[in-house]
């Protein structure tokens, strides 16, 4: 009898596998899709990515500015830079220090 | 009797019987159970089977999926900055290639070709094809004209995987990225000394630089070469804490997407392989080896200082001949007197004076990220040579090495190696300077900059605390030394809690009538000409400017560097 239940449990784990293992088969072909698209997204976001760093470099964007904008866009004075900041529920606006005065 | 024995026969006969009835039995059980044994053992193989079947196909899913990253010849990981922006981007192509031994019918397959290619010069594909060696027929085809070739099923057409290296930042990194030759593989700059790592990484290398700052520095240094006509030009703005090179712009610079091979002298990175005398710049060494020491302090007076002194036969003179002869330690750096540093550098003595040189890491060769890295001339001491090389003279470094060193000397004393390539586990270095020499020598650097004694007040923009030195030199000759110029300025800011270290050279500028400067004191008094070619006149303008450009973004984007 304890013969017989060892030999019996052993062909259930092998049956068991065979079929979780045959199952499972379904999921790999559908991770395998996935991974495929989302490499090809990855391409095509590397290539957006790359149009965008293209188009928004400081190169591109001071041609706009000429283009565009004539003198609307001008640098800004670090004096004039202010800070903002919440202390007790209140906006309180403090100069930008770059510089221990 | 005769019953009797009947009986017994009887006996006999009923346990012959049941014996053997009993044997039958056992055998045809033992049969069945064997046969569905044999049964299950049968499934348990197909299954056995159909396991390792599956097994084997993942393995073969997996090989397919990792094909194309782990190819060391069509892979090479791409460069991004510190903001993840794009600095070179690998992008895969298709080249295709004729096979003339495979060629059935000739006419048919140039029709072929003429009509998807209507513009090649099918005189020389004729002439190819009767040569009978592979060669290329079209290299970077799109995807289009891909799917028609294979439409066409000609044998002989081979289409050949390639990888196209696009640089879009153009100029502006080409001498720290570098190229690689047609085979991918690195032949300058970090595509040299990366070149294993490009083709192993699966992610993206990150670089410490910042291309909009990048940006900003060389066009200003463009400007700035055509105004005082140039040779060249370099800058390198550095992280003072951690050697993180946000900038580095050494000019002429070459569109990495050409390819083309590169042999005029002019195109050297100025930045880490030219060894040039820097002069001045050197004395805030001189005057820091002996904080360093202790000998002196900020106001120890130096009376009675000649105006020339005599060395070996040759005059060593002061650049300014109004300079007083008593000056304090301090006044001797601001006012860039070339005796006093001579007097200082003798107190200090050789052995020190070498000694903290070597400390700082300007006598010696660096290790950097890139291999174009100067070799500093060796420098043959003598108690001659100590005098002139207190004061810049004879002795030779890189604009690297400047930078590095000015960055030990203002941060604390901490080492630091100038660094590329972002590493985000930080490796604190030791500390190998005293901590007041940074206290004494930054009070000195910001008077140079905010004081009419000083030699940089062109470079005093308001809010930023810029402190520095210059520094003339003029350029080495065979037997001599001729008129032309290496004007540098390297400076730090802010003062009050120094971050970056910004080193600017100029190779041969000249003087412009027609600039006009605007002087920073607040007087806006307009100085139109150049009247020397002097560092104080073009480098200092010109790192002016620069923070101008800059210097709102170091001092917001780069906050968290506090």
């Amino acid at each position: 009898m304890k013969k017989f239940s060892v030999i019996f449990l052993i062909l259930f784990l092998i049956l068991f596998t065979a079929f979780i293992k045959n199952s499972t088969k379904r999921t790999d072909d559908q991770i395998f899709v996935i991974k495929e698209n989302l490499r090809s997204l990855n391409k095509d976001f590397e290539n957006f990515k790359l149009e965008n760093d293209y188009l928004s470099s400081a190169e591109k964007l001071l041609e706009f500015q000429y283009l565009y904008f004539d003198d609307e866009l001008v640098k800004n004075d670090i004096r004039n830079i202010n800070t903002i900041n919440i202390r007790n529920n209140k906006l309180e606006i403090e100069r930008f220090r770059f510089i221990n005065e | 009797m005769n019953k009797k024995d009947l009986r017994i026969i009887l006996e006999n006969e009923e346990n012959d019987f049941l014996y053997q009835k009993s044997k039958s039995n056992l055998n045809i059980t033992f049969n069945r159970i064997a046969f569905i044994f044999f049964i299950i053992f049968i499934i348990c193989i197909i299954y056995s089977i159909h396991l390792i079947h599956l097994g084997s196909r993942k393995e073969k899913t997996e090989n397919l999926s990792n094909f194309k990253q782990t190819s060391s010849i069509l892979y090479r990981a791409d460069i991004v900055d510190r903001n993840q922006k794009y600095l070179v981007k690998t992008i895969n192509s298709i080249d295709i290639g004729i096979s003339p031994t495979k060629i059935i019918d000739e006419k048919k397959l140039l029709l072929n070709l003429r009509y998807i290619f209507p513009n090649k010069n099918y005189y020389e594909v004729k002439k190819r094809i009767r040569k009978g060696k592979f060669f290329y027929f079209e290299k970077k085809i799109s995807e289009e004209n891909y799917d028609k070739l294979m439409q066409l099923g000609d044998k002989s057409i081979e289409p050949i995987d390639n990888l196209i290296r696009i640089y879009p930042q153009k100029n502006l990194f080409s001498h720290i990225i570098g190229q690689i030759d047609n085979d991918n593989n690195g032949i300058s700059g970090l595509e040299k000394s990366l070149d294993e790592d490009l083709k192993n990484v699966q992610k993206p290398i990150t670089l410490t630089v910042d291309k909009d700052i990048q940006y900003l520095i060389r066009e200003e240094l463009i400007r700035f070469n055509e105004i005082f006509s140039t040779k060249g030009s370099a800058a390198i703005l550095m992280n003072v804490s951690n050697g993180e090179i946000l900038s580095l712009v050494s000019l002429p610079d070459f569109d990495p997407n050409k390819r083309e091979k590169i042999s005029d002298i002019s195109f050297i990175n100025r930045a880490t392989k030219g060894v040039y005398e820097f002069g001045s710049v050197f004395k805030t060494f001189t005057l820091a080896a002996a904080f360093d020491q202790k000998i002196i302090e900020p106001q120890t007076e130096f009376a009675d200082l000649p105006k020339s002194l005599n060395c070996a036969g040759f005059p060593i003179r002061e650049y300014d001949d109004n300079i007083p002869s008593n000056l304090t330690a301090e006044q001797i750096l601001i006012r860039s007197g070339n005796i006093g540093s001579v007097r200082i550098g003798q107190k200090l003595g050789e052995e020190k004076f070498k000694s903290f040189l070597s400390k700082i890491g300007i006598s010696e060769k660096i290790n950097f990220d890139i291999e174009e890295v100067g070799n500093p001339i060796k420098f043959n001491w003598g108690k001659c040579p100590l005098a002139t090389a207190s004061f810049g003279h004879g002795i030779t470094t890189t604009l690297l090495q400047l930078a590095k060193a000015y960055s030990i000397i203002v941060n604390g004393g901490y080492d630091i190696n100038p660094k590329l390539i972002k590493n985000y586990k930080e490796n604190k270095k030791g500390k190998i300077l005293d901590e007041e020499v940074s206290k004494k020598i930054l009070p000195i650097l910001r008077k140079i900059v905010s004081t009419k004694e000083g030699t940089a007040s062109l470079a005093n923009v308001n809010g930023y605390e810029i402190g520095g030195k210059t520094g003339t030199a003029q350029k080495s000759m065979i037997g001599g030394y001729s008129n032309k110029k290496i004007n540098s300025f390297i400076s730090v800011f802010p003062t009050s809690k120094p971050q970056f270290v910004l080193a600017v050279m100029l190779d041969e500028p000249k003087t412009n009538k027609d600039y006009i400067y605007h002087y920073r004191d607040g007087s806006n008094i307009k100085y139109k000409g150049t009247p020397f070619n002097t560092a104080g006149w073009t480098t200092v303008e010109t790192v002016g400017q620069i923070v101008d450009k800059i210097g709102p973004i170091l001092a917001t984007k780069y906050k968290e560097i506090n």
